[in-house]
């Protein structure tokens, strides 16, 4: 298959990537984040998002509430879903083996696909909120995507912010540094891991609620999102917060440039075998692991 | 009260019997309905021995068995070979799969494996997709009309009692103890001079045999297979449950869960279709969290069996 490529093109690859990328930023920091600190893969982390695109589907099918505005209310929604499921069942399983964490959040992941589909029924539903594209210089720039990417980056951008300037936030990288040591200055772990799981939890709703005004959604629509947010983390490196924008815009770059040469049935392919790749050539990430 | 061997040869011995003349004796259904408890069996005992044992949790399996399938459709449909030859190219091509997955995601320690192998069934649905020429694509590959039921539900049963008692002779080896030291701690097992990559990779190929032979006799025996019918998480799903309530990491946990979990599902739960996945969810979640050991592990300390068997 031969493809000729112009400027355009690339130009056009670049923005879709970087539009994509800053989505796959903002919902892999909320993996990384609940990594960093329990230690703990979330296989859940994929069907959370999936209940926050249903929060601003319904919000805005039934109230014709402006879609973008339901992006902290489903991030808010979803913040009470995850400090919940910490409180009552993840908390058990964070110094257990990891097979546990992992068992045990497949399992919630399962289950929640399932009473949403009750729920919700399998059926596609899209947010015709504002359709169509801006060009610049030959560049198609989709609205939805564009707006989406400015939520994304300023939603990412505050949670940096939070996790750097605040107590809160330092208390929590503190932890996720040492949890002994944190202990010993008299931070309450327990409250930490909850707060971490509920914020993991709303970053992974906003991404829903930000997809559900580009995509059509569906109850399975988390599990490949579990999938690239851990790739995210691998490609930035684990337990590296800032790696993970870096890993959400390689991602993003990566697949845009396949959909050139391949078709888009083969684009979880191409993440998969850079997942492969990349724990084959240098496990630790672009950026190297975990500093201590 | 202990079971000691003078008791459960026989015991064995008779149930054996008692499975190789049930065809002659048996209905359609029921012949159907043990030829699938033979197929869970192989496919939990898999799942058991890279999950259960060596702690690696594998939440892909099911690619193994699609990939037996398909290779074992391809060679029957296309190539004409005999279906058993088929089933045991399966099997291999499914070690293949598992080689290409688990040497760069077995060197690593931690969640990569189990994260590499959730997409994998997804991604292998894909690819079958794709490649329309070889597969059919979405409409699917069709075999030619064969009525080898009976044949198969022995074939299936050997399958079956070869995956047991292959987990029974890794259990009682040097080489199962070290798989069950690499679940307990790597590091120490690394320290004790274990080369803790090659076991692991051991114990993965071993696992996909038997899903890649299972996978090529049912693709054999319903005659068609499409990407959905042999790719659905729901297998892998079904395999973690029966082996997390039977009991992981031991022989007979397997069996149990695999023949139990059937007829619990043949009986009550196939009237609730909707609701399936959230039960075996909440079964999960119940058991890692209240009974790790599954319920083998009531009876073991009820009885005083040996932990592993």
């Amino acid at each position: 298959m031969s493809v000729v490529v112009t400027p355009e093109m690339i130009g056009q690859v670049v923005i879709s990537g970087i539009l994509s990328g800053a989505l796959y930023a903002m919902v892999a920091l909320g993996l990384a984040l609940i990594f960093g600190v329990m230690r703990v893969i979330n296989i859940a982390h994929g069907p959370l998002l999936m209940l926050g695109a249903y929060v601003t589907f319904f919000l805005y099918s039934r109230t014709g509430m402006n879609p973008f505005l339901t992006v902290p209310l489903a991030m808010a929604a979803l913040f009470v879903v995850g400090v919940l499921l910490q409180r009552t069942l993840v908390f058990r399983v964070v110094d257990a083996p990891e097979l546990s964490s992992l068992l045990l959040t497949f399992g919630i992941s399962i289950a929640l696909v399932n009473v949403a589909q009750n729920l919700f029924t399998s059926d596609l539903r899209a947010v015709e909120y504002i359709t169509g594209s801006w060009s610049v210089g030959g560049v198609a720039l989709s609205k939805p995507r564009f707006i989406a990417f400015v939520f994304a980056l300023a939603v990412t951008g505050a949670a940096f912010l939070f996790l750097k300037t605040t107590r809160l936030g330092k208390a929590i990288r503190a932890t996720s540094q040492s949890r002994e040591v944190a202990l010993v200055c008299g931070i309450d772990v327990g409250r930490i891991h909850m707060l971490t799981f509920g914020l993991a939890s709303a970053l992974a709703a906003g991404g829903g609620a930000l997809l559900a005004v580009i995509v059509a959604i569906q109850p399975e629509m988390g599990g490949v999102w579990t999938f690239k947010s851990f790739l995210v983390i691998v490609l930035g490196g684990a337990g590296n917060y800032p790696g993970a924008l870096l890993g959400g815009l390689l991602l993003g770059l990566v697949e845009q440039l396949a959909s050139l040469f391949l078709t888009t049935q083969l684009s979880e392919v191409v993440a998969y075998v850079l997942l492969v790749l990349v724990l084959l050539v240098r496990p630790t990430g672009l950026l190297g692991g975990r500093q201590t | 009260m202990r079971l000691s061997p003078a008791v459960v040869l026989p015991a064995l011995a008779v149930v054996l019997a008692a499975l190789v003349l049930y065809p002659f004796v048996g209905t359609g259904y029921g012949v159907r309905a043990m030829l699938q408890i033979f197929m869970w069996i192989a496919l939990a005992g898999s799942w058991n021995l890279i999950s259960g044992l060596t702690g690696y949790v594998s939440f892909g399996h099911v690619a193994f068995f699609g990939a037996g399938a398909y290779t074992g459709a391809i060679l029957v449909a296309s190539a004409g070979w005999s279906w058993p030859v088929a089933a045991l190219a399966g099997g291999i091509a499914a070690a293949l799969l598992a080689l290409l997955i688990g040497y760069p995601c077995l060197r690593l320690k931690g969640p990569y494996f189990a994260i590499a192998m959730l997409g994998l069934n997804e991604v292998l649905r894909a690819l079958v997709s794709y490649f329309e020429g070889l597969t059919g694509g979405g409409n699917g590959l069709s075999l030619p009309t064969l009525d080898a039921t009976r044949a198969i539900y022995y074939v299936m049963g050997v399958l079956a009692v070869a995956v047991t008692a292959m987990t029974y002779a890794i259990i009682t080896s040097r080489f199962g103890l070290r798989l069950m030291t690499i679940r307990e701690d790597e590091i120490a097992a690394e320290a004790m001079g274990i080369d803790t990559f090659h076991h692991k990779l051991a114990a993965f190929l071993l696992s996909a045999v038997g899903p890649g032979i299972a996978g090529a006799l049912t693709a054999r025996d319903q005659g068609y297979i499409e990407p959905l019918s042999v790719f659905p998480l729901a297998i892998t799903v079904t395999m973690i449950v029966m082996v997390l309530f039977g009991g992981k990491g031991t022989v007979w946990g397997p069996v149990l869960g695999a023949a139990a979990l059937f007829v619990i599902q043949e009986i009550v739960w196939a009237r609730y279709p909707y609701v399936h996945p959230l039960l075996f969810g909440a079964i999960i979640v119940a058991v890692v969290l209240l009974m790790p050991r599954g319920v083998l592990g009531l009876l073991q300390l009820k009885y005083r069996l040996p932990r592993t068997i």
